[in-house]
């Protein structure tokens, strides 16, 4: 563990990466308390709307009068809430069905592992509107959407190192004493796949913000007035040219974020991975 | 396992993902809050007129009954009508996929022109400056949402320069439908007038689409130049001598770049559902403006369309992806 930790801070990616992820997430929770106009969320103030950036709103104000810095910061929670039950959700199905899938060699694992796959084979995106909209736009549908398509990733990849684990020596000779499968699977298999889960886990935050971003935009998130990144920016287009200042905020939050774990990402697999190590 | 039967293995594999999709969009359109026979009927149906569609839908039979009913249906061509368009689903898809096709296609054609050259100039100079700067650049451009580059190059190039259109696909009529790539058909009808504005229409939504893509391949080509730096034979190359312009362009880009081609194919899947997002925000008439267009109507049946297409074509292209990577290198495929 202290190593690992060592690693990171000696890795500047990793450590960028970190340092991105553990701002968003540290605003997110903060939020009320650091944001100018907390109440901003949900109360409008007509007399003030579409004002430039100015010492006031930093970053301007949007079409119902609200500080857009305020509800950037006040969404960070929101996505921070969908993506936080998203990857959990995801690893909690994902993991266990990848481990039985990749363990066993009958029947169950060719419809788990097969399921997986067909999911896989349709765009993500495209799958979590289709459900979206049949659920009626809300936070609910979102996350729900989203788990339902992601988890597969996690599955793909833990019924890889599963399988590969089978034919190791240390897995074959417990076996062979007559380990029963579940403390085969998770006392011996699982601990060695976990950094692959960890480095996968990093990369799906910054995707399914990205997602629920989109879903928003595309008018299928939370309902107005919650502030949702990719809703203020869909509602902003309205306003261009004049109001330029309106979606760069919410842009650039979703960005920093992505490009957290994106960079964290990386930087992990750099430090977890010994192939690539060795690259650099 | 031989070359055959993996192939025969990926066909195989194909029919249960179509049905597994179409599986999905079955439940998801039962699951919808309203009644769909009650919208098939039309707003002002009587009682014996929704009762008369259900029979006819086969809504009132068991559900894998039903299942059976739909792949039919689906087989035949029939996807139901469009609320909003009071057309057929399946003529508003075939009107609109060319629209998506050609975006998609020029996307990925530019994101392979600039992705491939930056990625292999970043590996050949490792750890330089420009290596940096390119990766730190493809880093930003991955994390950017491709909606939100839209709008800021709209922003700048439409409204503030005008240099280029901020929406639609052309300025005047478009030309006799051959491709339904507008682009091409204007050529070849030898219309310069037409084939400029098309060109000009496409180019910000190419861009949007373009530059993750590219970030992407210049990821990915950098990793496998630096690889194939790092191989043996490049080594044992150097070591006999020969001149570097030599061992690039014979040896390292003939290792590196054979699975780009797999790479360009994983990209045109991903631009594939970046373009449904992106054509609402220049108003492109593909599928993706139509895709929202129906959510903001709830159109349940186009939204199930959109899908279902969107999601074959992403299947067949990753079907192709798999056989050209095959076909390349038939040794790493299982």
């Amino acid at each position: 563990m202290i190593n690992l930790i060592t690693s990171i801070v000696r890795h500047r990616t990793a450590l960028v990466g970190l340092i991105l992820l553990s701002l968003v997430v540290a605003v997110a929770i903060a939020a009320p308390l650091i944001v100018p106009y907390p109440e901003d969320a949900q109360t409008f103030h007509i007399e003030r709307r579409l004002l430039p950036p100015s010492s006031e709103a930093l970053f301007g104000t949007d079409r119902m009068g609200g500080d857009i810095f305020s509800r950037v910061v006040l969404g960070a929670r929101m996505t921070l809430l969908i993506t936080a039950t998203v990857v959990l959700s995801g690893v909690l199905i994902g993991v266990p069905i990848g481990l039985v899938a990749g363990y066993y060699n009958n029947g169950i694992s060719l419809v788990l592992g097969g399921g997986a796959e067909i999911l896989l084979a349709v765009p993500q995106i495209i799958l979590a509107i289709a459900i979206t909209q049949s659920l009626g736009p809300s936070i609910g549908s979102v996350i729900l959407a989203l788990s339902v398509t992601y988890w597969p990733f996690w599955a793909r990849i833990v019924f890889t190192e599963t399988r590969s684990m089978c034919h190791e020596t240390f897995v074959e000779s417990a076996i062979a004493l007559g380990v029963s499968a579940w403390r085969v699977i998770f006392l011996h298999i699982l601990p060695n796949i976990a950094s692959s889960i960890v480095v996968r886990t990093t990369t799906a935050i910054g995707t399914t913000a990205f997602a629920s971003a989109t879903l928003g935009f595309l008018g299928l998130g939370p309902p107005p007035p919650s502030p949702e990144w990719g809703r203020m920016i869909a509602e902003s287009r309205d306003y261009l040219p004049d109001a330029w200042w309106y979606a760069l905020a919410p842009g650039l939050a979703l960005l920093l974020t992505v490009l957290g774990c994106t960079l964290f990402g990386d930087g992990l697999r750099d430090i977890l991975d010994p192939k690539t190590r060795r690259r650099g | 396992m031989n070359v055959v039967s993996m192939v025969v293995n990926r066909l195989v594999w194909f029919v249960p993902t179509v049905l597994g999709l179409l599986a999905v969009v079955f439940v998801l359109a039962r699951i919808v809050p309203t009644d769909p026979a009650v919208l098939a009927a039309g707003e002002n149906a009587t009682a014996e007129q929704v009762q008369e569609a259900r029979e006819r839908l086969a809504l009132d039979r068991p559900l894998p009954e039903q299942f059976v009913e739909y792949l039919r249906q689906v087989v035949q061509g029939d996807l139901g009508t469009s609320f909003y368009t009071q057309q057929p689903i399946v003529d508003d898809l075939t009107e609109r996929l060319p629209a998506t096709l050609e975006l998609t296609i020029l996307g990925v054609l530019a994101a392979g022109l600039i992705g491939v050259p930056l990625g292999v100039i970043s590996g050949l100079n490792r750890n330089s400056w420009l290596d940096h700067l390119l990766r730190l650049v493809s880093v930003l451009f991955i994390g950017v949402a491709p909606f939100w580059i839209a709008m800021q190059l709209q922003l700048l190039f439409s409204m503030q320069l005008g240099w280029l259109p901020l929406s639609g696909r052309i300025d005047d009529f478009a030309p006799e439908a051959m491709t339904g790539f507008l682009t091409i058909d204007a050529l070849v009808a030898g219309d310069l007038q037409n084939f400029l504005s098309a060109l000009r229409h496409i180019v910000l939504p190419t861009l949007t689409l373009a530059l993750p893509g590219a970030a992407v391949i210049v990821r990915f080509t950098r990793t496998s130049v630096v690889e194939a730096v790092n191989s043996p034979s490049v080594a044992y190359q150097t070591a006999m001598g020969l001149p570097r312009r030599v061992i690039v362009w014979k040896y390292i880009l003939r290792l590196a770049l054979n699975s780009t081609v797999t790479q360009l194919g994983l990209v045109f899947g991903i631009s594939l559902t970046g373009a449904v997002v992106i054509e609402a925000v220049f108003e492109w008439p593909g599928l993706g403006t139509y895709a929202v267009r129906s959510i903001l109507h709830s159109d349940y049946n186009a939204v199930m369309g959109v899908t279902l297409c969107v999601g074959v074509l992403f299947a067949l292209s990753n079907l192709l992806v798999d056989l050209l990577q095959m076909a390349i290198d038939p040794r790493g495929a299982t």
